[in-house]
């Protein structure tokens, strides 16, 4: 066989087009970075883009095909380098999970991208604006389609860079630099996590980075629960600051200050469930791992809880959508938490669509009308009729009426969380099932306020509907959020439902139609209240408001969540950081100064013997000399003997 | 050269050592640069007289003990003109040859 | 320690030929006498004129010990050359003595006690090993085999010398002609504004 054969073969076999996934997007992001960057050129930059994503899309989705008909996972790895006899590998895992996230990741940002074209159109760094997208693409591709958890900590921080560069889109902002800086700091808090349990992981007898291998290992009893524990919860931290939950939230609502589509891409579908995925990603870990599990689903129910009641309160509609994405998020931690391997994932990508759907409507009605606050909308409904119909679809997925996507995955959660074996799992019911009724509330307080009733603005009263550029993407969106409930049933290509194709080994869960039934009635009380409070007016959400104002106030500043962070990052770290500093300055720098000093000292007793003087050297050289011979003398006697000569 | 010989070998060992200390008195207490090579010289001089002392006592049948005394003188007079050059050159810049008044490299 | 020395040059001296040990004490006196007024003389021209005993002396020693062509060698060189380059330095740089300079450096009485310590400990190396060389063989043809040995099994080292002697005989006249060369630089500046 001819040496070209060779390699033809191995393409064909080792799955080396693993690597154009990711590959395609960082190919465009280094022609746009490298000739699309100013005005003439920058139109070219989506036309770069696009097809590279497009060809993505068409790789995970064959992936997805194969690795569904097979039900065997696609790897391919290289040696990286080499530590001692270490052996770090880069390398490609499709399996079910990883190739579901792959074509999800893709379909939105594709669709995002499209929508970008219109939404961005005119602004300054248009060019600068793909290159970020087509980086972050990459990077996200690249984090998903990781075989080990090295190689996801190195995308993991790429995708947060790329968060960083795209909240601080308009960085003459104030406001947006300091969410992206805020952001970044943030998030900064969990990754510390990461990386503390790759170390961790490095340090054991048995260390491995690839996820196949930990699993393997898991699964077959060489991990003790006492090693799992730890590391799944140092993992568990660099989601919580990921995914925005509980109480590492905060950056989340601030990041809406980044271009819409970027909150559509990064911050609601695909980057903030970077954390739920790696916990899936990790799950036969956390399975060894109870403790982990339950932290897992209480911070997950403590979020989805406090996140809902955050955006009950809120009028930006940005921020609504930003605490209703923790608060889904929170969904899936919960989910993983309580065993719902599949509902969590399966969340994930059907939340993934409808509310990258719910940020572009809002991203199409700040377009027309050039504000966030609710207030000053109204009455869109009749102007922008395809934003309004997409939006409503939207808010019925996200508040999980029948038979639409979130229908489908909300209830798997809850069934999950009612047939859960954890300790206290009724509770984890209770607090998703009185979020179902929040959700509903806020989502069509938002609907009612921005796309119903009379004008409230100039503006609002002058919109107009958006090109068909940004229409388009809608039209898919929504209808992708209204069918992907489907894909319980059947994956399309794979001949499999959706928990056959990403729960290998996790068992199938059951469901509870009383669960059904509950979450649908608190969905409609939900969407009911919010009728009646702002489209029929028969209840007066100010009259609440002077009724309760502590728990007004209390919602309005998002449970003092800010405020409780400036404390203790102005007082306790502050006084902490001030007492180590007073160490460092008196103490170890003491220490370091007082041993210049010394040597100091010495040195200038030192140079007072460099007279400069030649004869001074000499008569010591003969000093010495002397010395040298006398203490011969003394010891030997004789010199000769010294020297071994014979007299 | 054929009578025998009755002077010691100790004796010649002496005036050489005596000699030496001469030379590396004047090496290290002269102040004049040219006395200081004066001293070397007579240092050199001590040290040559060692050498054909061994080569005479030691058999007479190597010739180490001469060839290396007639290096010695040679590389003497390569010294010498080498560092009457070096004295001139001090003397032109410094305006002074004494030894004590050069101490450009004081620490 | 020194009295012992003393008693076996005494008996060696009165026991033999009489002129033999009389030439060596009287070289050694001229070896020493000179050496010593070199070190001392307050007047430059005079201690380099003082050399010229002290090294003819020592050519008289080398004759006694059969050393004739070096003897020569010692005449020629030391006397005939260094010793008239050293008087040339003196004339050139101001060193005819001046009665109220001093001619030696603080350090005088250190530098008397360190070489009197050398001679001390070398002298007491010699006092208490027990040199047995026994009298000399009987030498001949030194010239002709020591001329052998320079060009047959140590011809390296002539030539090296001889590459030496070259190349101080060029350091030296580069040396010494100093500024002569006139270099446009700071060093000539610096060397004025010293001055």
């Amino acid at each position: 066989m001819t040496g070209r054969m060779v390699l033809l073969q191995a393409l064909l076999t080792e799955h080396y087009d693993l690597f154009l996934i990711p590959g395609l997007p960082f190919l465009a992001a280094l022609v746009i970075a490298g000739f699309c960057l100013r005005p003439p050129r920058e139109r070219l930059a989506p036309a770069l883009l696009i097809p590279a994503l497009t060809g993505s899309l068409i790789l995970s989705v064959r992936a997805l095909a194969e690795v569904g008909r097979e039900g065997v996972p696609l790897t391919v790895s290289y040696a990286w380098l080499w530590v001692g006899s270490a052996r770090l590998d880069i390398g490609c895992l499709a399996d079910g999970l990883s190739c579901v996230m792959l074509v999800v990741v893709c379909t939105v940002s594709l669709l995002v991208q499209i929508y970008s074209i219109g939404y961005m159109k005119g602004e300054i760094g248009y060019g600068r604006y793909f290159a970020f997208m087509s980086i972050f693409s990459g990077s996200m591709l690249g984090l998903v389609i990781s075989d080990n958890l090295l190689q996801t900590y190195i995308f993991w921080e790429l995708v947060g860079i790329c968060s960083y560069l795209l909240i601080g889109f308009w960085y003459r902002r104030p406001s947006a630099a300091a969410a992206a800086k805020k952001a970044f700091v943030v998030t900064r808090f969990g990754d510390l996590g990461f990386m503390v349990a790759i170390i961790l992981i490095f340090s054991q007898k048995w260390w491995t980075f690839n996820f196949q291998q930990i699993a393997g290992m898991a699964h077959g009893g060489n991990i003790a629960a006492a090693a799992a524990t730890p590391l799944a919860l140092l993992l568990f931290c660099a989601a919580v600051g990921k995914s925005a939950q509980f109480p590492l939230h905060i950056w989340l609502p601030d990041a809406m200050e980044g271009p819409t589509p970027v909150s559509a891409l990064i911050h609601a579908a695909t980057m903030v469930a970077a954390g739920v995925y790696l916990v899936a990603r990790c799950y036969a870990l956390f399975a060894i791992a109870p403790v982990a599990l339950f932290v897992v689903a209480l911070i997950g129910a403590i979020t989805l809880f406090l996140a809902a009641t955050m955006g009950v309160a809120e009028n930006d509609i940005k921020r609504v959508l930003a605490y209703s994405t923790i608060s889904q998020l929170g969904y899936m931690m919960m989910a993983l938490g309580v065993g719902g391997y599949v509902a969590g994932v399966f969340h994930l990508t059907t939340h993934a669509f409808f509310k990258a759907l719910l940020f572009l409507t809002a991203g199409s009605v700040i377009h027309a009308i050039h504000t966030n606050d609710m207030w000053k909308m109204g009455g869109l409904g009749k102007r922008m009729p395809i934003t309004a119909v997409t939006c409503l679809l939207g808010a019925l997925a996200l508040a999980g009426i029948f038979p639409l996507s979130g229908f489908w995955s909300k209830d798997e959660i809850l069934s999950a969380a009612w047939f859960s074996h954890l300790p206290g799992h009724w509770f984890f019911f209770a607090a998703g099932l009185v979020t179902v009724f929040l959700t509903a509330f806020y989502m069509f307080r938002l609907w009612f306020l921005t796309f119903a009733g009379e004008p409230r603005s100039e503006e609002a009263a002058h919109a107009h509907e958006s090109p068909w550029v940004m229409g388009g993407p809608l039209v898919l969106l929504a209808a992708l959020a209204v069918v992907a409930g489907g894909l319980k049933c059947l994956v399309p290509g794979t001949g499999h439902g959706f928990g056959a194709v990403v729960g290998t080994g996790h068992g199938e869960e059951a469901v509870s139609h009383a669960a059904m039934a509950l979450s649908i009635l608190a969905a409609l009380a939900g969407i009911g209240l919010a009728w009646a409070a702002y489209r029929a007016r028969l209840v007066s959400p100010a009259a609440f408001n002077a009724r309760f104002p502590a728990v007004h106030a209390l919602l309005k500043n998002a449970w003092y969540f800010d405020q409780g962070w400036r404390w203790f990052a102005t007082r306790v770290v502050l006084a902490g950081s001030g007492l180590a500093a007073w160490f460092d300055r008196h103490v170890v720098n003491g220490m370091v100064d007082g041993v210049a000093w010394l040597s100091g000292w010495a040195s200038r007793q030192l140079r007072t013997a460099q007279t400069g003087q030649v004869q001074f050297y000499a008569i010591v050289l003969t000093a010495a000399v002397v010395a040298g011979l006398l203490a011969v003398l003394a010891r030997e006697a004789s010199l000769l003997q010294l020297f071994q000569v014979r007299p | 050269m054929n009578e025998p010989m009755v002077i010691p070998i100790q004796a010649y060992l002496i005036v050489s050592t005596l000699l030496f200390a001469i030379g590396l008195m004047a090496v290290l207490t002269r102040r004049n640069a040219i006395a200081v090579l004066m001293g070397i010289e007579l240092m050199l001089n001590a040290a040559n007289i060692n050498f054909v002392v061994f080569w005479r006592y030691g058999g007479g049948q190597g010739m180490e003990g001469l060839v290396f005394a007639i290096t010695v003188i040679a590389l003497a007079a390569a010294e010498a003109a080498i560092a009457l050059a070096i004295i001139l050159n001090v003397y032109r810049r410094f305006k002074t040859v004494n030894v004590d008044q050069i101490n450009l490299m004081r620490g | 320690m020194i009295g012992s020395l003393w008693n076996v040059i005494w008996n060696s001296v009165f026991s033999g030929s009489f002129w033999y040990p009389l030439a060596f004490v009287c070289l050694s006196l001229g070896v020493l006498i000179p050496a010593v007024l070199v070190a001392l003389s307050r007047n430059m021209v005079h201690a380099a004129l003082w050399l010229l005993p002290c090294l003819v002396s020592v050519a008289g020693l080398y004759l006694m010990l059969g050393a004739e062509l070096l003897a020569g060698i010692q005449i020629l060189v030391y006397c005939g050359g260094i010793v008239v380059l050293i008087l040339f330095a003196v004339m050139l740089t101001h060193g005819l003595g001046d009665p109220d300079v001093r001619v030696h450096n603080q350090q005088l009485l250190w530098g008397v006690v360190a070489a009197m310590a050398v001679a001390g400990v070398v002298l007491r190396l010699l006092s208490q090993e027990i040199w047995q060389s026994g009298p000399p063989v009987a030498v001949s043809e030194v010239t002709g085999r020591l001329a052998d040995a320079l060009l047959g099994p140590y011809v390296l080292a002539f030539e090296v010398v001889s590459v030496i002697l070259l190349a101080a005989l060029i350091g030296s006249i580069v040396i010494a002609r100093g500024d002569a060369a006139p270099e446009p630089g700071a060093d000539d500046s610096d060397a004025e504004a010293g001055e």
